[in-house]
């Protein structure tokens, strides 16, 4: 039998009410006339308000903030989306139920605390080896990449955690599921089978990564650019390269990239400048017709780059002899295209390319052929050999900081009464024009 | 008091530069730091790990040049050792011998004297040779500094005064003025407080903010130049040869701390590096160019730069 606080016997008046378990029906008992309060009185428990602020009551540790739940189902719903492994989904949530407490994060819209989660999920994927784009959990949210991008940053200051940086070579497989171009999905002569489209998309972007196309760039119009090239190539037969990017993209249902049209073109020029080095090719290489060779050039990729980086230097050479350039320039563009070779190689596994030339101190003559070093090179970063023509600044004259400073040269910076006055009355017929409203 | 008087007075103080008015505003406190920068400032050695801040020394001492330029010059002059400690030992050293000679050289890598206009700027020839040097030199592109005017100010007064300013107290509380020689921009606030950008080269944002500190005088305001300070300096230059980012984040992993080397391509193109010594954030870009910001005096530019060429160098022959 247990007291209850708080409650008066009606008929007696007295607080000494029992809980009476006797009965199969719970009774509430005044002790001492016997007058039975009953169930009137359990009606009124206290279930649906409290008289206690929710924060005092043990409610909040056996049943944490609503939206600290979301947040974590959240969690789990991105992970089961994305098919993640049990422990990334694991080191997720516990991200996010730290983060989620912070200053941070405590306090900040809902939708923001969905781009926790789905930070949360970026970051352990990271950490754990499966690689995901900032992009896709963009998508998946629904939420503008520079949003998810300036979540992202914070929450890895707030958790004081890294990522190692994401390789696109590793994200490629994973992106290259998301088309839905199988034979189930579309007709025959459009179909592709993952598994050929995804060797020929890894292929694509690594030769992009060594032309110089991806580093610095967003991975995912890349990808878009490597897989749409990928489609072409496999039947390069009319009814596909007649296909735009946007026709693919819709085939395949997925969300079109705008930089994904200029990737494509640069991957096309660079495979172009492969291409011409094909022994068996009659015609010259062109960007309209280079996906028919795409094949051969994958598959003898780094022959026909060594043969490509040759001609191109003694195209160079060539151009030194007949020019009047002083002799260092030879020396120093053979030994730039070695460099080239040193760098394409060290990005490619095994390239049994032994670095020609001397690394000779060739720094220091580089910055004699200003202003474009990358139209002397066959490969690079399109930002160089495309190079923005800046406003030449007129070097002013050195000052030493002490100098007198004239008066008229102060005065011209400042208003003479006449303008003044009228300065102030024309704000004024603007203010009372504009019906009050203020400037 | 006089109004031409007194327009003399305020214009002495500015075009001076001299002690005039530190000596008013600083006076018991000028001499003592003077007498102890000189002395070596026995009581004050500085840890290895922190930088020698000497904002509350007087901007301008009358007898010698600004001693964040002799910092300037031990910090390049001692590539390997802590630049705090060895600027405690160049200032006894100097100050042992003539503090007069030539300082601004020392401090700003210039072969002349501090009264004839500037050569075109060499680099400091470190004493201590360095292995390789770059031959490049980082071009500074910008300058940021404070100045405090002394008074407050009436910002409405002063837009509708000056030809050059505009004001938008719903926007931002502060008149924003612009002079063309040296193409900069000032934030002038109603405290008296100054913010000096876009110049290209501390002279440059000194005298800039001198005129505007003039303009501000001639409105009528007992406008000083007090606590001139540079609070941060960009540089950029360009190395000539492609870089592989996402290769250049993983080297090295042994020696980086965290977050010393971020780079996202997805958020922001360039690689960013934290350097910890000296404390300077340098944003490396596919292209070769590089991005240095951060510094408050240019030998830490040129530092961070002779820091990070090799490292750029030796990466691209791997």
């Amino acid at each position: 039998m247990t007291s209850l606080a708080g409650l008066s016997c009606p008929g007696c008046g007295s607080s000494n009410i029992v809980d009476d378990d006797l009965y199969s029906q719970a009774q509430l008992v005044c002790a001492d006339c016997g007058f039975v309060v009953s169930e009137g009185v359990l009606a009124d428990e206290p279930v649906r308000g409290l008289d206690i602020s929710y924060s005092r009551t043990t409610a909040v540790t056996k049943r944490p903030c609503v939206n600290l739940i979301r947040g974590l189902e959240r969690v789990k719903e991105i992970s089961r989306i994305l098919r993640l492994r049990g422990e990334v989904e694991d080191l997720a949530l516990t991200y996010f139920k730290q983060a989620y407490e912070h200053e941070s994060f405590i306090r900040v819209s809902l939708q923001r605390k969905e781009v926790l989660a789905g930070c949360c999920v970026l970051v352990s994927c990271r950490q754990l080896n499966w690689p995901i784009t900032v992009g896709t959990v963009g998508c998946l949210l629904n939420a503008d990449p520079t949003l998810v991008g300036g979540v992202y940053q914070e929450m890895l200051k707030v958790l004081n955690v890294e990522a190692p940086t994401v390789n696109i070579t590793d994200v490629i497989e994973a992106h290259c599921q998301e088309y839905k171009i199988s034979s189930s999905d579309v007709p025959e002569e459009f179909a592709e089978e993952s598994k050929d489209l995804t060797k020929r998309a890894v292929a694509l972007v690594e030769l992009a990564a060594d032309s110089w196309i991806v580093t610095g760039r967003r991975p995912l119009p890349i990808m878009m650019a490597a897989v749409y090239l990928a489609w072409q190539s496999l039947k390069p037969l009319k009814h596909r390269l007649s296909f735009s990017l946007d026709k693919f993209c819709q085939l395949a249902k997925v969300q079109k990239h705008k930089p994904a049209v200029t990737r494509i073109t640069e991957l096309k020029e660079a495979l172009c400048k492969l291409g011409k080095e094909i022994p068996w090719v009659g015609e010259s290489v062109t960007p309209g017709n280079v996906v028919q060779q795409v094949g051969d050039i994958l598959e003898h990729r780094y022959a026909l780059l060594r043969r490509a980086l040759r001609t191109h230097e003694d195209a160079m050479q060539a151009e030194c002899r007949s020019s009047s350039v002083n002799p260092p320039s030879e020396e120093m563009v053979s030994s730039q295209i070695s460099e080239r070779v040193a760098q394409t190689a060290s990005s490619v596994e095994q390239l049994p390319l032994s670095n020609e030339g001397g690394k000779q101190a060739v720094e220091e003559h580089s910055q004699e052929f200003e202003p474009n070093w990358g139209k002397r090179v066959l490969f690079a970063p399109p930002c160089v050999s495309h190079a923005k023509r800046r406003r030449v600044e007129q070097p002013t004259p050195d000052v030493t900081g002490d100098e007198e400073i004239s008066d008229s040269e102060i005065d011209s910076y400042i208003r003479s009464p006449r303008e003044v006055r009228e300065f102030s009355q024309t704000q004024k017929i603007l203010a009372s024009s504009s019906g009050g409203k203020s400037q | 008091m006089d109004e031409l008087a007194l327009e003399r007075y305020f214009d002495d103080s500015i075009a001076n530069d001299s002690g005039f008015t530190l000596e008013e505003e600083h006076e018991p406190i000028s001499t003592v730091q003077q007498s102890s920068v000189l002395s070596g400032k026995p009581g004050a050695r500085v840890k290895p790990s922190e930088e020698l801040d000497f904002s509350f020394l007087p901007d301008e001492l009358s007898s010698q040049d600004e001693p964040s330029g002799r910092t300037a010059a031990a910090a390049a002059l001692d590539g390997s050792q802590d630049s705090g400690v060895s600027a405690e030992d160049n200032l006894q050293d100097s100050s042992a011998a003539e503090p007069q000679q030539d300082v601004s050289s020392l401090g700003l890598g210039r072969g002349t004297s501090p009264f004839c206009p500037m050569t075109p700027m060499t680099p400091m020839t470190p004493m201590t040779p360095v292995t390789e040097r770059s031959g490049i030199i980082p071009q500074l592109q910008n300058i940021v500094s404070t100045v405090t005017l002394g008074c407050p100010l009436d910002l409405k007064f002063i837009a509708l005064q000056a030809r050059n300013a505009e004001y938008n107290p719903k926007r931002f509380a502060a008149v924003i003025m612009r002079i063309r020689e040296p193409r900069t921009t000032a934030l002038i606030f109603s405290s008296g407080k100054m913010v000096c950008t876009g110049a290209k080269s501390e002279e440059q944002s000194r005298l800039a903010a001198r005129k505007y500190a003039r303009v501000v005088q001639k409105l009528g305001f007992p406008a000083r130049f007090l606590e001139f300070k540079i609070q941060n300096m960009v540089a950029s230059c360009d190395v000539c040869f492609p870089i592989r980012l996402e290769g250049l984040v993983l080297t090295h992993q042994q020696f980086s701390r965290r977050f010393s080397r971020s780079y996202e391509p997805e958020l922001f193109p360039g690689l960013i590096y934290r350097m910890v010594k000296p404390r300077i954030v340098l944003l490396i870009f596919v292209s070769g160019k590089v991005v240095l910001t951060g510094a408050k005096e240019r030998a830490e530019i040129y530092e961070a730069f002779e820091n990070i060429y090799p490292i750029l160098k030796g990466f691209r022959k791997q």
